[in-house]
């Protein structure tokens, strides 16, 4: 008797064991229907079994088996497999929440594409047929690939005659299958050059087999087109590539790139905000193996490809590929792993690694490929230099020399972006009567002002509010806006320079995707004179009359209690330097500072990654941080904190650690409201990472049986994020 | 309202701030005001010369933006200290009244 377990979308730890109806087939990857309750539901088969511990009366037969995509294939539940074991959840949920939810209801699937056909390159034999169907139909494919439809019509009534000669032809091997505008055609926009090059050669060299490479590339530096010079060696050999990039903001740039480069072939376009339909179209069109290319944000990496060749990460340092909820996984981990199943190269891009990747790549694990010249005939890499603001006192928050640079931009038609990492109007709403600051009721934290439309919004929870005519504890009118964000610095900008076309791109200014694109284009037409704006501004894009950035509050992070801070500060301040200067004009970076010797500024203006970041690990190896330890941690929030806390205490002991594993005791979190609900952490450690696995997959499974009901919990692996 | 403090005080506009608004919309303008009188004191008459720093909102606000330093103008309020950091003292007009020809 063979039995099926299956996935399903529900709040529980395990699979269901079903049996196998006679008469119908099934397998592991198959999408079955089966009764669940008093309900049906669509599930996974993630493996058959010869046994099962259910009583057999209960145990129930699948309904029914879904066929209108293609079988989840082997190394896509591999990879499941993975992805549920390394983060610690439950397969089902991992399985279930992979897949667009259309593929886990009952509405039925959009049809695939069509059959096309080619004629085969090589086919021995085939000059010997001098008539019949076979001839009539090799003729036929001789002009190019068609559709089954295109193919067989012309035979009108002998259509089926047709069509068994057809299969003939494909089973000798002369006519195969082609996927329909599967074009390779490929427009590279230039020559690469000799840095390019090489690092195109060396991974072309490794294709068909795994190989993870890291493409470290300065600001300007072509990674886009070393690329797509390789997307289109993996597409001549018929294969699929995969481009993960971290923010939704970035795919239209990339993906008009894309297009422009292969115009005929098929690009599913694949992220968190596409409507249902469009995401549902786009994972079966990488599933059925119809589209080339896919490119998407991090949950892309779990598309089923069964032709993977190529795997990019865009941006690999980025924090967004890390998902903060359910399974928290590591898009750029994953993606490395995946191209480890499909034994193809895995290519990290980014002028600014994160530590673990560089640390990876001294190790040998991964291959270096150095891009350390900017592309553009003529661009250099900007001059960065610091601005004193002890010895230069700002006003309304800009140094008087970052208004003088804007002046200079201003008369000479160039565009001047000013960086601040903070949107809405001003931080905090005071009282200084009485020493009152506007804070969230939910979170430990202040309230935001934002002029726009004169609202308080808390940037943690969400809430709103009016902004208080009063202040609530002592009546004064007089409320003040303490420090500065985008909506702000745009203020003093327009009242300082009131001639110039000044345009603002932050979340708030730019909350449809489109409203951004079209603000984007704008900038690159140079429609604006001075940017402000937040990181949104700072990732990824090339707008070419743009000389001058200003940063503005940047030493925040370097006060900042978390060890992560620095590597971030420096990623973000070398991301939006590098937007000034990208073609012929020099571009100057301008850093508003109170430490202006900082060893990190000083690595910065010598674009000095490499220094940087020997000076980080270094740090990172004495203090016992990663990457020289794996780290776990475990969130617990409740109504109360000394709940939060008691759970953590107790689930410290619930499963004795080996001697490399290191439970520390748990901590508050630093916002230690949030949303109503209080919140810490405990965090474990080991230099060990399989050590760590074993210990998380031991615990685990008890956290899962003794879960209280009143507090929340999350165990994640390689925690990025501390808030 | 507990404890007494009331001033009425008349004098001409020295200077003016430029209208502002708070961040929940409402008119503010701090002004300076140069006060001189004879007043009896110890019984004696004597010349009475000062200067106050002034703040005013909404009508009041509005009402002082559109005069001309130089203006005489007479008003009542009440004093409060600048801000928690600063035991500088500020009057409050509530009631501001421009005159002809003082």
């Amino acid at each position: 008797m063979k039995f099926l377990r299956v996935a399903l979308d529900v709040p529980l730890a395990n699979l269901f064991d079903y049996t196998l109806p006679p008469g119908l087939s099934a397998q592991a990857g198959d999408r079955v229907l089966v009764p669940f309750g008093t309900r049906r539901r669509v599930g996974v088969v993630v493996e058959t079994a010869a046994e099962t511990a259910i009583e057999a009366e209960r145990l129930k037969p699948i309904a029914r088996v879904l066929d209108d995509a293609p079988r989840l294939p082997r190394d896509w539940l591999e990879l499941m497999r993975f992805l549920a074991g390394y983060y610690q959840r439950p397969l089902g949920e991992t399985v279930a929440s992979s897949l667009p939810p259309r593929l886990r209801s009952l509405r039925e699937l959009p049809r695939a594409t069509e059959r096309h056909y080619r004629a085969a390159g090589s086919a021995p034999g085939a000059e010997t047929l001098k008539s019949g169907w076979k001839r009539s139909l090799l003729d036929a494919l001789g002009a190019g690939c068609l559709a089954e439809d295109a193919l067989l019509a012309p035979f009108g009534a002998r259509r089926a005659a047709a069509r068994t000669a057809l299969r003939a032809l494909l089973r000798a091997g002369w006519v195969e299958r082609a996927l329909p505008e599967s074009g390779t055609r490929f427009q590279p926009s230039h020559a690469p050059s000799a840095a390019q090059d090489a690092a195109i050669e060396r991974v072309a060299q490794a294709l068909g087999q795994f190989r993870p490479f890291l493409l470290h590339g300065v600001t300007g530096s072509g990674k886009t087109e070393v690329y797509l010079q390789l997307v289109a060696r993996v597409l001549a050999r018929g294969g699929q590539a995969l481009v993960l990039v971290p923010e939704i903001s970035l795919t239209p740039q990339l993906e008009a790139r894309f297009r422009h480069a292969f115009p005929d072939t098929r690009l599913a376009l694949l992220h968190s905000a596409l409507e249902d339909g469009a995401r549902t179209s786009a994972w079966l069109e990488a599933a059925r193996g119809e589209a080339g290319i896919v490119l998407g944000t991090r949950l892309a990496v779990l598309t089923p490809l069964p032709r993977l060749a190529l795997v990019v990460v865009d941006e690999e340092h980025d924090a967004s590929f890390k998902q903060q909820e359910g399974l928290r996984y590591s898009g750029r981990d994953a993606a490395v792993y995946r191209a480890k199943l499909a034994s193809c190269p895995a290519v990290l891009g980014t002028a600014t690694p994160s530590l673990e990747t560089w640390y990876n790549c001294q190790a040998g694990r991964y291959a270096l490929l150095e891009l350390p010249a900017r592309a553009s005939p003529g661009s250099v890499l900007p001059r960065v230099r610091t601005i004193d603001l002890r010895r230069e006192s700002p006003e309304q928050g800009l140094a008087p020399s970052l208004v003088a640079a804007i002046q200079a931009r201003l008369e000479r038609g160039e565009q001047s972006l000013v960086f601040i990492n903070r949107r809405g109007y001003a931080p905090v709403l005071a009282c200084e009567a009485c020493g009152w600051t506007a804070g969230c009721e939910r979170c430990s934290a202040r309230m935001v002002l934002h002029a726009a439309d004169r609202r308080l919004r808390c940037h943690h929870c969400g809430a709103e509010s009016a902004i208080a005519r009063a202040c609530p504890t002592c009546g004064n009118v007089d409320l003040t806006a303490l420090g500065r964000g985008t909506q702000r610095v745009e203020e003093t900008l327009a009242e300082r320079f009131p001639q110039a076309r000044i345009v603002r791109i932050d979340r708030d200014s730019a909350r449809r995707r489109a409203q951004l694109a079209e603000a984007l284009a704008g900038i690159r037409r140079g429609e604006a004179d001075i940017l402000v704006g937040t990181q949104l501004l700072a990732k990824g894009h090339d707008f070419p009359a743009l000389t001058l950035v200003g940063v503005l509050n940047a030493d925040s992070a370097l006060v900042s209690t978390d060890y992560r801070a620095p590597e971030r500060l420096f990623a973000t301040l070398a991301q939006v330097a590098g937007r000034a200067g990208r073609r012929e004009r020099p571009g100057e970076v301008l850093v508003q500072t109170r430490y202006p010797g900082h060893p990190l500024y000083a690595a910065l203006a010598r674009h000095d990654y490499a220094g940087f970041a020997a000076a980080q690990l270094a740090e990172r190896r004495a203090a016992g941080f990663p990457p020289y330890v794996s780290e776990a941690a475990l969130g617990a929030e409740a109504k109360q904190l000394a709940r939060a806390m008691q759970f953590l205490r107790a689930a410290a002991t619930l499963v004795a650690p080996p001697e490399e594993v290191r439970i520390y005791d748990p901590v508050p979190a630093i916002l230690t409201r949030r949303a109503g609900l209080e919140r810490a952490r405990l965090l474990v450690q080991s230099p060990s990472r399989s050590a760590l696995q074993e210990f998380l997959r031991a615990w685990s499974e008890r956290l899962f049986a003794v879960a209280p009901r009143d507090v929340r919990w999350h165990l994640d692996v390689d925690p990025i994020e501390f808030d | 309202m507990r404890g007494t403090n009331r001033v009425a005080l008349s004098g001409t506009l020295l200077e003016l701030g430029r209208l502002r608004y708070t961040p929940a919309g409402v008119p503010v303008i701090d002004f300076r005001l140069r006060h001189e009188s004879r007043r009896t004191e110890a019984g004696a008459e004597r010349a009475v010369s000062a200067e106050f720093e002034a703040i005013a909102f909404e009508v009041q606000a509005n009402l002082v933006s559109g005069a001309a330093p130089g203006s005489a103008l007479r008003l009542e309020g009440f004093l409060c200290a600048k801000s928690r950091r600063s035991k500088k003292l500020v009057l409050h007009a509530t009631h501001i009244e421009f005159v002809e020809g003082d």
